[in-house]
Formats: structure tokens, sequence, C-alpha cells
């Protein structure tokens, strides 16, 4: 965390792939479950808007298309 | 008829009525605390529903979430970073979904209710047995004078009688409510409020669409973007256009007990604004002439018709 010349150095610990895998595991659940879930009936008490929750899965699964597209101009 | 006699007669009259009255009197009392019950639950429900706790429950992962995160970014620990980016992500998508004001079903009904009785009381009133005719607006994009304007409106005339002869382009310019040639009233389709909803649902104007790709992409909003129906089939025919409604929102407006003679006139919002989607897609006059109603409601027929008007 201390550099040579004594400064303060912070990093975010995640590299570029691990946000990939963590943006496709999140897309493909919240795909999912707005598939399974109907938003007019509502189980416990929480009620879900299912054409915003795939409007957030599909910003995910676009958040991974171009982590992807990022990898091929600058792999590893 | 001997005295004594007749008293006993009477007695026994009384005292069967007594027990009649008690009968009554313990069912209705019955009746009542079942009433209440069911008040309670539905009470409870909506108490529950009321307290969605969808923003607290985002609050309550966001905080943890924020503070993971930023430990993770000291620390450089990357299980500390997966977690925290994992709550702040959820948190965030809890105020996200948080549902649009959401009202129960009934609600719809009842707010109907009072204009079909309207429309049922001046139909008694002026003895019309005619039928409905749904009239085509003119397309928006048309230039009309001042004095025509009327005719970007969408109406339905009641005729007075089974005739079908269409008012005239000058008294439908007037938006006048009374007509005298031919004899009937001109009155706001009850579906117009959901025929705005459909076209904003199938984000065109429906007199640029064909009478095959409306009944191709109507049950899609009807069903899964309005849900104001579980399933919907249509189908144009010849002269026809065959339309069935499953578990459609306005169903009790059907109940025989209420006993709204329009609904089967006009049909109900739905049936109504379907019927108006058709007169603007097609721009023919189109009419209800039959519907069909299964005995639980659940199930809805209608069969419309264009007239040449």
């Amino acid at each position: 965390m201390v550099s040579f010349c004594g400064r303060l150095e912070m990093n975010f610990p995640l590299s570029l792939s691990d946000i990939t895998l963590w943006l496709a595991v999140m897309a493909i659940i919240l795909l999912i479950t707005s598939e399974l879930i109907s938003s007019t009936e509502h189980s416990g008490n929480i009620v879900i808007e299912k054409t915003r929750l795939r409007i957030v899965a599909l910003a995910l699964g676009t958040g991974f298309m171009i982590t992807v597209i990022m990898r091929i101009f600058q792999p590893f | 008829m001997p005295p004594e006699k007749s008293r006993k007669e009477q007695e026994k009259t009384e005292r069967g009525s007594e027990s009649d009255q008690l009968m009554t009197t313990q069912y209705l009392i019955k009746a009542l605390k079942q009433l209440q019950v069911e008040n309670e639950k539905l009470r409870f429900e909506l108490r529950k529903l009321k307290q969605a706790p969808s923003g607290k429950l985002g609050i309550f992962l966001i905080v943890p979430g924020v503070l993971a995160l930023i430990f993770s970014v000291i620390t450089e620990s990357q299980v500390l970073a997966f977690i925290g980016l994992g709550l702040t992500f959820w948190g965030a998508l809890f105020f996200f979904i948080k549902p649009v004001k959401y009202v129960k079903s009934e609600l719809l009904d009842s707010t109907a209710i009072a204009s079909y009785s309207t429309i049922d009381r001046i139909i008694k009133d002026l003895k019309y047995k005619g039928t409905s005719y749904y009239i085509p607006p003119y397309p928006k994009e048309v230039y009309l004078p001042e004095y025509l304007k009327g005719l970007k409106d969408m109406i339905v005339f009641i005729s007075a009688d089974s005739s079908s002869n269409m008012p005239s382009i000058e008294e439908m310019a007037k938006s006048k409510f009374l007509l005298k040639n031919p004899k009937g009233i001109c009155v706001a389709p009850p579906g117009s409020g959901l025929l705005f909803q459909l076209e904003k649902g199938l984000r065109t104007d429906l007199t640029k669409l064909n009478l095959e790709s409306l009944c191709e992409a109507l049950p899609k909003v009807v069903v899964e973007d309005l849900q104001v129906a579980k399933e919907m089939e249509i189908n144009a025919e010849k002269n026809q256009v065959y339309v069935k409604i499953y578990d459609s929102t306005y169903q009790e407006l059907y109940d025989r007990k209420k006993n709204l003679k329009s609904v089967h006139l006009l049909g109900c919002p739905l049936i109504s604004a379907i019927a108006c989607a058709i007169a603007k897609t097609t721009g023919k006059i189109v009419t209800i002439y039959k519907d069909a109603v299964s005995p639980d409601n659940r199930t809805i027929e209608a069969w419309y018709r264009f007239v040449e008007g």
C-alpha cells in the first residue's frame, strides 16, 4: 500500500477480467430472474417491475460485451 | 270456521313468520361476519402492499456495499471488492426496480361503472334500441379547417333503431351529443383512454398499420405490456373480426347482478379500445354485433363487423 516514496497508493483490487466475469454472471442471473418472475403477482413483501429488471440485465450484458471488446484490443 | 281453529292457525302462521325472521337474521349475521373477515383479510393485504420495502432494502444493501468497496481499496482485498460490488449493485437495483404506482384491478371496474350506468340511463330514457357504431377519426396529420376539428376525435354513434344510417360529416364535426337525422346519440368510446395506451405500446399511429399486423401486435401489448388480460386471441375474417379475451381486468362489468346493458352495446373498455383500434386501422365503421361471456365472466368473446358508411 505504501510506495517507495512514502506516498499512499490505493488500487482497486479487481482486474478487467474479474469485472468481465462479474458482469456476465450478474447479467445471466438478472435475465433468468426477469423471465421467471411475474410482475403482476407479488411474493412476500417485494413488488418488482419486470421491464426495468430486464433493462438492467440487458445493460449488464452490454457492459460485458464492451469489456470483451476492450480485451480484444488490449489483450492480457 | 270455528274461532278456536282460526286462532290456532293464526298462531301457527305467526310462529312460522317469527322463525323465518329468526332464520333470516341468523343468516344475515353469518354473512356479515364472513364479510368482516374478508374485509380484514383485504385490509391486511393492502397494508402489506403499502409497506413494500424495496426502498428500505436498497439502503440496507447500499450502505454496507459502499463501505465494503472502500475497505477493499484500502486493504486491496478482492473478496471485499466482490462483496462490495454485489451489495452496491443490488442496493441500486432495488431502488431502480421500485414499482410505479399500482392500483388494485377492482378499482378500474368501480370507476368505469358510473359512466356505463349513465349511458344505460340515457338509452333507457330515450327508448333507444339500436346498435353502436365506432366511427374512425381523421388521421392526425391531415389538415382540417377549424369547423371540422371535431372529426379528429373517435366517437361512437348509438342509433335509436336498428337502421344503419350514419350521421352526416357536418353533424359529427359539430361534436353534437343528440343527433336528429338519423336519430341517435354520439358519445366518446369507453376505451378511448385505453386506445391511447395501446398506441403507446405499439409505438406507432394505428392509421399506419394494416389489420393483419394489428392482429399480430395487439395481443402482446394487451397481455404483456398493459397486462389488462391474461390471454387474448384475435382473428380477422372476411368482413368480421373475432376477439376472445381470457381473464380481463374489466370482467366484473359483465356481472349479471350489475345488469349493465351498455357494456354489451359498447363493450367493456378493453373491447371498446379494440373496436376503436380496428376502426382506426381500417378506416371503416365498426360495430360490435355480438358478444358472449362465460358464466364466471372470465372469458369474453366479441364479434366486430364492418359497416359501409
